[in-house]
């Protein structure tokens, strides 16, 4: 028993790492795709041309690869990242990509008859995006968003490659160690509590934007 | 005096998508309390005469004038359009309704009318209610402010985007087929709110397949096909004489 208790409270520190790289992915992803989305969307050719280039790159290619690529090769042109950042650096950079095709399905979803009545009402652009139309964009992105960041929690034990101790490889380094496979059940209660989590609060967030 | 004054001009409009010719050299008017219906077949030109007026779409060349100033002038052949700021004065003018109502359907009623006077114009919420309030009694629906547009009939979301468009306090309203989407019972509701408005010497545009409505609000009447204006008069002498044989036929066919 208190092997057990003691295997849960290592595996909860490991739960440490995979949470602050959720979140802070989270946090920076979702506006950089807000953003990218809008530069998608430029009616300016290059810029919007280059996003496609980036998204193409980012969708293309493994989140594996571009770990490696960060960690490894980065350092070899003289950009040397501590390990936590080197994480964050590319699952932002990975996760913004996707954000970004969500946000845009979910622009060009508005009618352009609500951009033509905010314009009649003599509403700017910033005050048309801000107040008429990201509103909107928000219910419709909702599900496809839920499904992205639910991903995002199970992505984050990629990061095992990186040497980190996130959940995942505390499992496995004890699994290692000890020869009991209980760890992994161990951790898969860890990941499916913390995406019952965030399927609840998605839920929420949903009922709240479906009000109209 | 105040009954002469030139509220709309339009000169000499032409307007093309790619190759194709939507307004052919276009020239009317209209003066403060004036009712003006715009008729004819579907493709004729109306609707984009009116989205001109109010830049929903740019014009190729010719002149438009609002209240006396210019909104655009025509120099070497090309439409040029007034700098921002007067640009923005004259389009606040004009309040417009439109043929699918595009009310925003996450805000309530009363938001809806509320919101753009708040944001364009700066007043305070308070200061705007009152108004907005007044509004809703007249279209009819005070009782509906807290409702989504979702939850009304086609009827009434078209009588509050008339509020709505009322409530920044325009000079002149633009009706692009306001009934058209609505069904057969419901255009009545609507048309009587627009009647009232005419009643109260505001001046419309109005674009519009409701012959009776034409005949009875409008103070003047235009019938486009082709991009042209085919025929136009005073309703009574309109509707009894016209005197082209393609007026002849889409009436016909309309009645």
């Amino acid at each position: 028993m208190d092997n057990l208790l003691s295997m849960v409270l290592q595996m909860a520190e490991g739960c440490e790492i995979t949470l602050q790289i959720f979140f802070i992915t989270l946090v920076l992803a979702l506006p950089l795709g807000l953003l990218a989305s809008l530069a998608r969307l430029s009616e300016w050719r290059p810029l919007s041309a280059l996003m496609e280039f980036y998204i193409w790159l980012m969708r293309g290619t493994p989140l594996m690869l571009q770990l490696l690529f960060v960690y490894f090769a980065l350092p070899m042109v003289g950009i040397l990242l501590p390990d936590l950042a080197a994480a964050l650096l590319a699952f932002t950079l990975n996760y913004a990509a996707y954000f970004a095709e969500i946000f845009r399905s979910g622009i060009q979803a508005i009618p352009k008859g609500q951009y033509e009545a905010a314009q009649t009402l003599g509403l700017s652009y910033p005050q048309t995006m801000r107040r008429i139309i990201l509103p909107q964009v928000i219910r419709i992105v909702l599900p496809p968003v839920s499904n992205e960041t639910i991903n995002l929690v199970k992505d984050t034990s990629l990061i095992y490659i990186l040497a980190m101790n996130d959940l995942l490889r505390v499992a496995r380094t004890i699994v290692q160690r000890d020869f009991d496979m209980t760890p992994f059940l161990v951790a898969a209660v860890f990941y499916l509590a913390m995406t019952f989590v965030l399927t609840w609060g998605f839920k929420r967030l949903e009922a709240h934007y479906g009000r109209y | 005096m105040a009954d002469t004054e030139i509220m709309v001009r339009m000169h000499d409009i032409h307007k093309s998508f790619g190759g194709l010719t939507v307004l052919d050299g276009i020239d009317m008017e209209v003066k403060r309390g004036e009712v003006l219906a715009i008729i004819g077949p579907s493709g004729s030109g109306k609707s984009t005469l009116l989205r001109c007026l109010n830049k929903l779409e740019t014009i190729d060349s010719g002149s438009i004038e609002i209240k006396g100033d210019f909104l655009a002038v025509t120099r070497e052949g090309r439409a040029e359009y007034a700098e921002a700021a007067k640009e923005h004065k004259l389009l606040g003018c004009m309040g417009m309704v439109f043929q699918q109502f595009n009310l925003f359907p996450h805000m309530t009623v009363l938001q809806n009318l509320i919101e753009a006077p708040m944001l364009v114009q700066g007043q305070k919420r308070e200061a705007i209610l009152p108004y907005a309030r007044e509004l809703l009694q007249k279209v009819g629906l005070a009782d509906r402010e807290d409702y989504y547009p979702s939850q009304l009939s086609g009827g009434q979301q078209q009588r509050v985007a008339i509020a709505r468009a009322l409530c920044m306090k325009p000079d002149i309203m633009l009706f692009d087929e306001p009934t058209s989407a609505l069904d057969p019972e419901l255009t009545g509701e609507v048309l009587k709110t627009m009647r009232e408005l005419a009643a109260e010497r505001m001046t419309m545009v109005v674009v519009t397949h409701e012959m009776a409505f034409a005949r009875e609000a409008a103070s003047h009447v235009i019938f486009m096909e082709g991009g042209h204006i085919i025929e136009q008069g005073v309703p009574e002498e309109f509707f009894a004489h016209p005197r082209e044989e393609r007026t002849r036929a889409f009436l016909q066919n309309m009645l």
